[in-house]
């Protein structure tokens, strides 16, 4: 193997997308843009309610009104209960309702004009229930239960649960009691971090057909064969029955993976016996949906020596599960690991709980509990620095994990590259020169698991020579499926022009997980290459049998096969293309294997849904310059230099975009990005105009530097995900800044203009 | 509620999208979004918010960008509306089509028509727009996917001023 650190910092080679053209021609039809003659508008009813028993339900007005064509409440589909990880959920709201966006009942109808008026005939009575609206108190044996049920509700094997506790985990390694009595100094921090939320500029859409007995679905799901699963359960049909098309998918951010709405317009249609559109206002994209970034208090203690090393971390936290489990139980693993952080530490006890409150359920947003551990960590380490009077960037140097170190869950990492993250970070930074008295810069490390999960895919080869990848893959933006079309044509040495891509229709392709986990690449890409591989070897049988030569000396390139050492000796792929169209057709058909996880030694975990085993880990280091009008508290963040170590890079272009979206992203998770509720646990900024993302003026200059090392486990030429692993440390570095201008941290996530001041004023809170 | 589908709620008039004259019988509170996707028939123009917030809907109006969801139908006859649809000359790509492939500006692609329109109407008044300009300029656009860095690129590439 060898380690290269190469930095890219401008002007990467050009890669224009396959689906670029139907992007900037506005030609690309996204799933708003379809119609289907006689398609009917779909509303929901929502509970609008924090938590509430339902006394009435009436819906004789609504079905009566002329132009509505169906009205379904939860006795007008199966009695199902449904979650990935604990069968907590309906499609509609069962005798409670148990957060505001919870759906009660849904119209289909001949406009949205109509269907809103039918909504609102909707006769609903409530008999108000407690309000859980804090994480911490909803864990005291005194608080309501979300779910008094819990206990007869199916759950996975794995999972620790209790009263409102719907998932508990913890990581222990060592002894923590000594760790902390060997150490000169003991630092203990607590910060709380808001919920927020993944934002796609696409707001959801469902449109649901049904031809006889089966179903096409065109939705905006990250997780096509996800969405299909959740349909084939709700409403008990066979996956051959239920067809999921994406057409172009306006950015998901992990907000759109998981199963949403596509069984409710599905059955929607079934009544109305008539075509169903569903488009989601903006309003209902920040209230109903599952997937949400989760709010998370820490309570975070390290023991530390005077020379800097970490003898000892405890560290307690507890996530905001919201109403209903989602694909969140995980997350409590997953903190835990990112709340001990990428440290070479002895003696580890982390606690992690994921807690039921009356919350719009928490879901999978990029990196899920990554940033807001990672801030809450590192914000706390440059506490601990700050104790033993080391500068923050040389403490990391000396404690953080390297090729060889164990880190805090027992794991012994192979080549991995987070110091050369760290050198590079802060010398992209200029970090350690003189800045101005309102400037600082802070810096942040972070990681991030790969997902080595089964993917597949078909390639084939038409007469004519044109090719098309079949895929199961999802592309929600990242250019991840666009860049499968390099590595089937570096196979059969065609260009990446002569295929096209079949995407993001479950029909047609084999199994893909979905554009989550930032998985695309690392096994689809394994699954086109292996699919590939066949054609290459067909191709080279025709090339063999026609040129007379061994099948073994047979090199495909530049759009021919020839005779190695003799490429004069030559046949173009067009013309093999046309034979075997004639013959033994060119068809070829990838699996990816999924990588074992790798071995833990010498601790354990409770609650284990395997997240403390990272599969080639990827790595950063940020480091932010940000400038801080005292007077105001208005923190304005100057420059971002990024370097991770995600791999070798397969696409720099499509890599650097990832990183600069991160980005900007972590910045406004940092600074203006938070979920705020009334005293009822409704959501009170769900709109742009209250929740404010960050835009073209507010974004600083970016830096991005990649460490290219072959990590063990990685997916195709050494390539590991990215699109997650850039989001984790800005908001952390930024706080660092912050931290060191005000002279102690911003303890509240995001760290608002206001939070700012009052923690420059002495307010500790 | 007024009943908008009454006969004096509606209107008959004639729009200009991309120098073609399209009758259209509508009511009176239609935004020019929603006709414009709806009964034109141009998908390319993006609604995202309904609230002047994103950016994904802007079109020209007599060459100045509008919120088209925050913009009355009606208001919008006798001037020139250009969408996304109207961008390309035959079947070249408009230099700033061209410009945000080859720079990488485009990722999923939801708030691209907009931005171009915001981009185009940035251009046709300050044709060589520093950077700080370009980011002001596209301000009312959002993005969440790029970061607007390879955006702002090819905003300058376009107006062929070397990057800064």
């Amino acid at each position: 193997m060898t380690a290269t650190t190469t930095a890219i910092t401008t002007s990467p080679p050009r890669f224009v997308r396959a689906d670029g053209p139907d992007k900037v021609t506005g030609s690309g039809r996204y799933t708003a843009d379809l119609s289907l003659t006689g398609v009917l508008a779909a509303k929901f009813r929502y509970a609008n309610i924090g938590h509430a028993r339902i006394v009435r339900l009436d819906v004789t007005a609504a079905r009566a009104m002329p132009g509505v064509f169906a009205v379904l409440t939860a006795d007008d589909v199966p009695d199902v209960r449904f979650g990935p990880f604990v069968q907590d959920r309906t499609l509609f709201a069962r005798d409670v309702v148990r957060f505001e966006g919870e759906i009660v009942a849904a119209v289909a109808a001949v406009n949205a004009v109509v269907a809103q008026r039918a909504v609102d005939a909707i006769v609903v009575e409530y008999e108000p229930l407690p309000v859980i609206n804090d994480i911490e108190a909803a864990l005291s044996v005194e608080s309501a239960l979300v779910h008094p049920d819990w206990q007869s509700y199916g759950a996975a094997d794995a999972l620790v649960r209790d009263r409102n506790d719907a998932s508990f985990a913890s990581i222990t390694k060592g002894d923590v009691g000594a760790g902390m009595a060997a150490a000169d100094h003991i630092i203990e921090s607590r910060y709380v971090a808001d919920g927020c939320h993944a934002v796609p500029i696409e707001p959801r859409a469902v449109v649901a057909q049904w031809e006889g007995n089966k179903v096409t679905i065109w939705t905006t799901t990250q997780v096509p064969f996800d969405a299909r699963a959740g349909v084939c359960e709700t409403l008990q049909l066979p996956t051959n029955r239920v067809r999921i098309i994406v057409p172009h998918l306006g950015g998901g951010f992990g907000g759109k993976c998981g199963f949403h709405y596509e069984a409710h317009i599905a059955a929607l249609a079934r009544v109305a016996k008539r075509p169903v559109r569903l488009v989601f206002t903006r309003r209902e994209e920040f209230i109903a949906p599952d997937r949400r970034r989760e709010s998370i208090v820490f309570n975070i203690e390290t023991g530390v020596l005077d020379d800097g090393t970490i003898t000892a971390r405890r560290a307690w936290l507890a996530m905001d599960n919201g109403a209903y489990t989602a694909d969140a139980a995980f997350f409590s693993q997953l903190a835990a690991m990112h709340t001990a952080g990428p440290y070479r530490i002895p003696n580890v006890q982390v606690e992690a709980h994921l807690v039921y409150t009356n919350h719009q359920p928490s879901g999978s947003v990029r990196a899920p509990t990554a940033p807001q551990a990672c801030w809450a960590l590192e914000s706390h380490t440059d506490e601990v620095a700050a104790a033993v009077g080391i500068d923050p960037v040389e403490f990391r140097r000396r404690n953080a994990v390297d090729t060889g170190a164990v880190g805090p869950s027992g794991q012994t990492y192979g080549e991995i590259g987070l110091q050369q993250c760290i050198d590079l970070a802060a010398g992209g930074a200029g970090y350690g020169q003189p800045l101005p008295d309102d400037e600082a810069i802070g810096v942040a490390i972070g990681w991030w698991p790969s997902f080595s999960v089964p993917s597949g895919a078909y390639i084939k080869i038409d007469g004519d020579g044109a090719g098309q990848i079949i895929t199961g893959a999802q592309e929600c933006g990242t250019g991840s499926v666009m860049t499968l079309r390099d590595l089937a044509a570096d196979e059969l040495g065609m260009k990446p022009e002569d295929f096209e891509l079949v995407y993001q229709d479950t029909a047609v392709a084999p199994y893909d997980m979905g554009a989550t986990g930032s998985q695309t690449l690392l096994n689809n890409g394994r699954a086109v290459i292996a699919a590939a591989g066949q054609v290459a070897e067909q191709l080279k049988k025709l090339a063999a049998d026609h040129l007379e030569a061994a099948e073994a000396d047979i090199v495909l390139a530049d759009g021919h096969a020839y005779v190695a050492g003799t490429p004069a000796t030559t046949v173009s792929l067009v013309e093999l293309a046309g034979i075997a169209a004639g013959g033994q057709l060119l068809i070829g058909h990838g699996s990816s294997t999924p990588a074992e996880a790798p071995p833990l030694a010498g601790s354990s975990c409770v609650g284990d849904l395997g997240m403390a085993a990272f599969v080639a880990p990827q790595f950063s280091c940020h480091a932010v310059r940000v400038k801080l009008d005292r007077d105001t508290g208005v923190a304005r963040v100057l420059h971002v230099s990024a370097a991770h170590d995600s791999g070798i890079i397969i696409n720099p272009i499509g890599a650097h975009g990832q990183v600069e979206g991160a980005v900007m992203m972590g910045i406004g998770q940092a600074l203006s990005e938070g979920t705020t509720y009334d005293d009822q646990a409704r959501q009170r900024n769900a709109a742009l105009l209250e929740y404010k993302l960050q835009t073209c003026a507010d974004a600083p200059p970016i830096l991005v530097q990649f460490v290219e090392i072959f990590t063990p486990d990685a997916g195709p030429r050494g390539a590991k995900g990215l699109a997650e692993a850039p989001n984790i440390a800005t908001a952390a570095a930024i706080s660092n800044a912050l931290a060191k201008l005000i002279g102690r941290p911003v303890r509240q996530l995001p760290m608002t203009a206001e939070r700012v001041w009052n923690t420059i004023q002495g307010d500790a809170s | 509620m007024t009943d908008s589908t009454t006969a004096s709620g509606t209107f008959d008039v004639t729009l200009d999208v991309n120098g073609i004259a399209y009758p259209v019988h509508i009511e009176q509170d239609r935004n020019l979004l929603s006709v414009i996707r709806g009964e034109v028939g141009l998908t390319g123009t993006k609604e995202g918010c309904d609230d002047c917030e994103c950016g994904a809907c802007m079109v020209l109006l007599d060459g100045r960008p509008v919120n088209s969801c925050s913009y009355l139908a009606v208001q919008a006859q006798g001037r020139a509306i250009t969408t996304i649809e109207g961008v390309m000359t035959g079947d070249d790509l408009h230099p700033l089509q061209q410009a945000l492939l080859d720079e990488g500006g485009v990722q999923c692609g939801f708030c691209t028509p907009g931005m171009i329109m915001s981009a185009m109407a940035l251009l046709a008044d300050n044709p060589s727009p520093s950077e700080e300009q370009v980011r002001i300029g596209l301000s009312g656009n959002l993005c969440r996917c790029t970061g607007y860095t390879r955006i702002v690129a090819a905003v300058q590439r376009a107006a062929a001023v070397p990057h800064a």
